[in-house]
């Protein structure tokens, strides 16, 4: 019989040792630093940092840095929102075709505000918002619920209990929805960013569907607020 | 499934043949006696339901104003802080409890750790 190798033996060592010895994870050390992706703090001369910046850039040209994800981009044109809503939009990764139709949504939406804004008389004309990033940001930030119910059992029941949600949840809430809506409530020759634009604008406005939704969800919690008691946290 | 592999002096001091008097095993496992990697969730001390006033008051508002944000916008921010305040209160609470000694951590917490560490059921 052969020499049981190092390695084996080790093994067979670390068996006998359970629980002393840590699983193998891939994840960076925690020593590793987030990556500066804003171009303008790097513009910045040395002197007119602050104090606790210049400590900050000592302490990055020694500390090692995690690669930068693809998803993030230092161009001035890339945006988290429309990022992430990208994302969700994408179905079985293809990520090009979510990519036009979020791209073709904005045009559709600038489109329409230039028309409104040409048809428009001259006192009118400044109150028409033409950014179709500003439009985005407005209509997700009214979608936004500002509690939510969970579902808690007391006593063999349960009851839908009024809680507040953190900022993550609200914000996937509302991209849900307005996607949802828009796959959804459409005709069937309709395109998906025509329906995307025409639901941004009404919730700029805080008209439609979506805006009812929440109202909804608004209207049960304000009726179940009775069981807010119920909450432990 | 087949009864676990013990060595075989495990199964003599189990039957009772060390002692003077033979007696009936007292229990038959009948999973391996392998300690699990977690822990079962035990309920701590239930605390109370935190801005339930703000909660209140924003919905009054609500109910006036037909559920307009933008008209009740002082009240959802009053409830956005508090729920804040809330939060960082917890979280302070909770770095408190697992550094002292004296205390238990907490069976989430136990289980991450032992998610980390765990039993080792085979090897090559």
């Amino acid at each position: 019989m052969a020499a049981p190798s190092a390695a084996g033996l080790g093994r067979r060592l670390r068996a006998w040792l359970p629980r002393l010895t840590q699983v193998r994870w891939t994840r960076y050390n925690p020593s590793f630093l987030e990556p500066e992706v804003n171009k303008e703090l790097y513009r910045k001369p040395w002197d007119e940092l602050s104090e606790e910046e210049k400590e900050k850039q000592e302490l990055r040209a020694l500390q090692p840095i995690k690669a930068a994800p693809p998803s993030v981009s230092c161009s001035v044109f890339s945006d988290p929102m429309i990022s992430k809503f990208t994302n969700m939009m994408m179905k079985n990764g293809n990520k090009v075709l979510a990519r036009s139709l979020m791209a073709q949504t904005l045009e559709a939406i600038k489109r329409k505000q230039l028309e409104k804004y040409h048809k428009a008389p001259e006192d009118e004309k400044e109150k028409i918002e033409c950014n179709p990033y500003i439009i985005f940001h407005q209509a997700l930030k009214n979608c936004q619920p500002i509690i939510g119910l969970s579902n808690i059992t007391k006593g063999g029941k349960t009851y839908q209990v009024p809680v507040p949600l953190k900022d993550n949840r609200k914000r996937f809430l509302a991209m849900k929805w307005l996607i949802t809506e828009c796959r959804e409530n459409k005709h069937r020759r309709m395109l998906m960013p025509e329906k995307l634009s025409q639901e941004l604008l009404l919730a700029f406005n805080n008209e439609g569907p979506i805006i009812k939704k929440k109202h909804v969800l608004h209207k049960m919690a304000e009726a179940n607020r009775a069981y807010a008691h119920f909450r432990w946290w | 499934m087949a009864a676990p592999a013990y060595p075989a002096w495990v199964g003599r001091w189990v039957s009772g043949q060390w002692r003077q008097r033979k007696r009936p095993p007292l229990v038959r496992p009948t999973r391996p006696l392998v300690l699990a990697d977690k822990v079962a969730n035990r309920r701590e001390t239930a605390g109370d339901a935190t801005c339930i006033t703000e909660m209140s008051v924003m919905m009054a508002c609500w109910k006036q104003n037909d559920f307009n944000d933008t008209a009740c916008a002082k009240e959802i921010q009053m409830f956005y802080d508090c729920v804040a305040r809330a939060e960082k209160e917890r979280r302070e609470n909770e770095d408190e409890e697992t550094l002292s000694p004296q205390r238990n951590l907490t069976s989430s917490k136990v289980n991450k750790l032992l998610r980390r560490f765990p039993n080792i059921t085979r090897y090559a």
